[in-house]
């Protein structure tokens, strides 16, 4: 396989393989916008892992994770022939996850969210002390940690979730972001430090009980 | 007019603001100032920073089976 060949044997400089690696994915999505089967299957392999994550950390929810990954799979498929490399493909990608996953919530509709106030000083207000030292958040397999973190996420809107997941936990840039949420820049960060703020007092307050 | 003390609320909105973005402004100046003596202030940020850890490390694997549907579904199993 090309991507290992150039990735493991040769040593390169961190700067150089993204671009090698970047070459080599516009050269398989050209392939499969031409119809090469091959390339296609290559391309949901390489993505599938991160779309079922994503969607998953999204929804919280193992079997809407799949549905979610099947559709959005199916929409790349569909119009994988109109992306015209002007952005990322994981991007694109997340464009589509995302579109998924609020059209889903929507959908739902029955759960109700925290809202915020313009005025978000109540954010900031110490009502807990934990002990932050205890938190076993080096334990990723500790399951009360892992329902605490449920928890406290679904408590968001998807809104305000995907603003956090997409820029704090798959790291995407506050550009990027934007992009994939179709909001302006000033939004992003509203969104962002609330959503913070918002999910370290939830685990805070659990933490102190 | 002497100009006022940043508080330590203003802190933690900052921090909650502008982690992860550039630090070099003089509004982030003040702020790193004020962690460097505020212990309180020091342990929030501390705590921002393990939120969003523990998030980053809570990930679930694709299932073989779900792997197999995805590929037969999109007529591309082998």
């Amino acid at each position: 396989m090309i991507r290992n060949r150039t990735s493991n044997s040769l040593n390169l400089k961190p700067k150089l393989l993204k671009i090698i690696l970047l070459m080599e994915e516009t050269e398989l999505i050209q392939k499969a916008q031409s119809g090469d089967k091959q390339a296609l299957a290559e391309l949901v392999k390489k993505y599938e892992q991160t779309i079922y994550n994503f969607a998953f950390k999204i929804c919280r929810d193992k079997n809407y994770a799949e549905h979610i990954m099947q559709e959005t799979f199916y929409s790349m498929v569909k119009s994988l022939h109109q992306f015209d490399h002007n952005s990322k493909l994981s991007t694109w990608l997340y464009r589509i996850v995302a579109n998924h996953c609020l059209m889903m919530a929507r959908k739902a509709k029955s759960r109700s969210f925290v809202s915020f106030d313009d005025d978000d000083e109540n954010l900031f207000e110490e009502k807990y002390a934990a002990d932050w030292n205890s938190i076993p958040y080096k334990d990723t397999e500790n399951k009360e940690l892992k329902r605490i973190l449920d928890m406290a996420i679904q408590n968001l809107s998807p809104d305000y979730r995907m603003v956090f997941l997409l820029r704090d936990v798959e790291g995407l840039s506050t550009e990027e972001t934007a992009q994939v949420t179709e909001l302006s820049i000033p939004a992003v960060k509203s969104r962002l430090h609330r959503a913070r703020a918002f999910l370290r007092e939830e685990i805070n307050k659990a933490f102190s009980r | 007019m002497k100009k006022e003390k940043i508080t330590c609320k203003e802190v933690m909105k900052h921090v909650c603001e502008s982690l992860g973005e550039n630090l070099n402004d003089e509004k982030c100046q003040e702020v790193r100032n004020h962690l460097d003596s505020c212990p309180h202030c020091r342990e929030y940020f501390k705590s921002v920073e393990i939120t969003i850890e523990c998030y980053r490390k809570y990930n679930v694997e694709v299932p073989e089976e779900a792997h197999g549907r995805l590929m037969k579904m999109l007529g591309l199993e082998q």
